[in-house]
């Protein structure tokens, strides 16, 4: 039951369903797209460390909902390869983060298909953390939930996300999910990533080569210790507890208190 | 009368009851989002509150006991090994002489420790989920501990507290009166009374 995707729920999403594609091959590395979701989102900037690389903040933070990771790969023309890939919420169909949150209505889904959330019935206990496959949720010091929202404010004005709308070279695109998925096709990418993982991701990838070289997880799937304890665990507290009461009123009935040896003696 | 349990002991008993049973409450709503759960304590928001120091409280409570039982439930003789043998020898209908107990009996000690084992492990990964952030295998983790030591408790403690009220008439005065009639001493925890002298 758990695992299944709410198919109900996704068939009416998926007509207005929008999405972004991202095309690494486009990307200069600008990071114009990180700028423009701190403006938008009115995001302080953070004080990091140089560690050696263009990549910075190092990887998502509460208030860094979309970086540019800088992945150097060997290629057989080159020593080196400079990767750029635009890391953020990937707004899965079927979103673990979601599913598993206990807070109604802290983590909901847009008409347009984005898994937005809202801050102040977020209760903080980070059970998206474990439910998403891509470690993309964040906490700020508050102990709420920070992640890339599809500008969820601005696509359901008929704008793009800002992102999307900054990218000079359009390696990021955004649009109908199905539209996008059609021209990455024709553009000459076979596969795209996230086009069936989860029931369809809402960050598309047009990857010329395997993703595991962008870095990216081939079967992206919620962590099988949360399936564990969802599938497992849950049923078990509450056959556990149900078992323990209904031994102990048997017993009861059956056996009765318990009674020396001598006081049996004397009836 | 002979004084069982002292009165600082009493009251740990139930500042860690009252607060594992509040725990339980609130975990089974969280774990299965139970709407009706959350509107006993306004939202689940100031559930999520109570549940966190609630959680404080029973670890603080839990941590206490550990002067009271610690060293009695690490202590075993021969006299343990039979009592398994026998599954304590009061739940079936047959009439058996349980071998000489202590202060506690086997199954006893066994269940301060699950509860002492799993209580650490809930405490620590609850602790963990509320103040670490950014830490996806410590979250995965304790998530999982978290889940893993909750059915031990829902298992164990409706048994202890069973066992402690109608399955042993006269055993449930000792969490409140802390006392007990001698001739029941003698009977239940015929060791501990022969080492301090009233046998």
């Amino acid at each position: 039951m758990w695992l299944r995707p709410r198919g109900a729920i996704m068939s009416t999403i998926t007509e207005s369903r929008k999405g972004l594609l991202i095309s690494p091959e486009l990307c200069i590395g600008c990071r114009g797209c990180q700028t423009a979701c701190k403006n938008w989102n009115q995001l302080p900037g953070q004080r990091t460390k140089n560690s050696g690389t263009m990549q910075n903040p190092p990887d998502l933070t509460p208030t860094a909902f979309n970086i540019i990771r800088y992945s150097e790969v060997p290629s057989d023309t080159n020593a080196m390869r400079w990767l750029f890939i635009s890391r953020r919420c990937m707004h899965c169909g079927d979103a673990g983060c979601q599913k598993i949150c206990p807070a109604p209505g802290a983590i909901y889904r847009t008409k347009e298909g984005a898994v937005a959330y809202d801050k102040d019935k977020c209760i903080g206990c980070k059970l998206c953390v474990a439910g998403c496959p891509f470690d993309v949720p964040r906490y700020d010091a508050q102990g709420k939930i920070s992640k890339c929202h599809l500008c969820f404010d601005r696509i359901a004005e008929g704008l793009s996300p800002a992102c999307a709308k900054t990218c000079p070279t359009g390696a990021i695109k955004f649009g109908d999910r199905d539209a996008l998925i059609e021209s990455a096709q024709k553009a000459g990418y076979a596969k795209v990533y996230g086009e069936a993982d989860l029931t369809g991701l809402g960050t598309l990838y047009a990857f010329k080569d395997a993703p595991k070289i962008y870095g990216m997880n081939e079967n992206p799937a919620i962590p099988e210790s949360v399936i564990f304890w969802n599938t497992v665990l849950k049923p078990l507290a509450v056959i556990g507890l149900g078992g323990v009461v209904a031994g102990a009123l048997l017993h009861y009935v059956t056996v009765g208190p318990h009674k020396d040896a001598d006081e049996e003696v004397k009836k | 009368m002979v004084r069982k349990a002292s009165v600082e002991e009493i009251i740990n008993h139930w500042i860690l009851a009252g607060s594992c049973i509040l725990l339980i409450i609130t975990g089974y709503g969280f774990l299965f989002k139970i709407e009706q759960i959350y509107a006993l304590f306004g939202s689940n928001m100031t559930m999520k509150i109570v549940h966190n120091w609630a959680g404080v409280v029973f670890t603080v409570s839990l941590f206490a006991t550990l002067f009271n039982y610690l060293h009695e439930a690490l202590t075993y003789d021969a006299d343990d090994w039979a009592w398994i043998k026998m599954g304590g020898g009061y739940l079936s209908k047959k009439h058996t002489v349980p071998p000489p107990m202590g202060k506690f009996n086997t199954g006893q000690k066994f269940y301060y420790l699950v509860i002492l084992l799993a209580g650490i492990a809930i405490s620590a990964s609850g602790l963990s989920i509320w103040l670490v952030h950014d830490n996806r295998s410590l979250t995965l983790a304790s998530h999982l501990m978290h889940n893993l030591a909750f059915v031990i408790f829902v298992i164990a403690v409706p048994a202890h507290a069973y066992l402690g009220t109608l399955a042993n008439p006269g055993t449930l005065r000792i969490m409140i009166y802390g006392t007990v009639p001698l001739e029941f001493a003698r009977k239940r925890y015929p060791k501990w009374m022969k080492k301090i002298g009233k046998i």
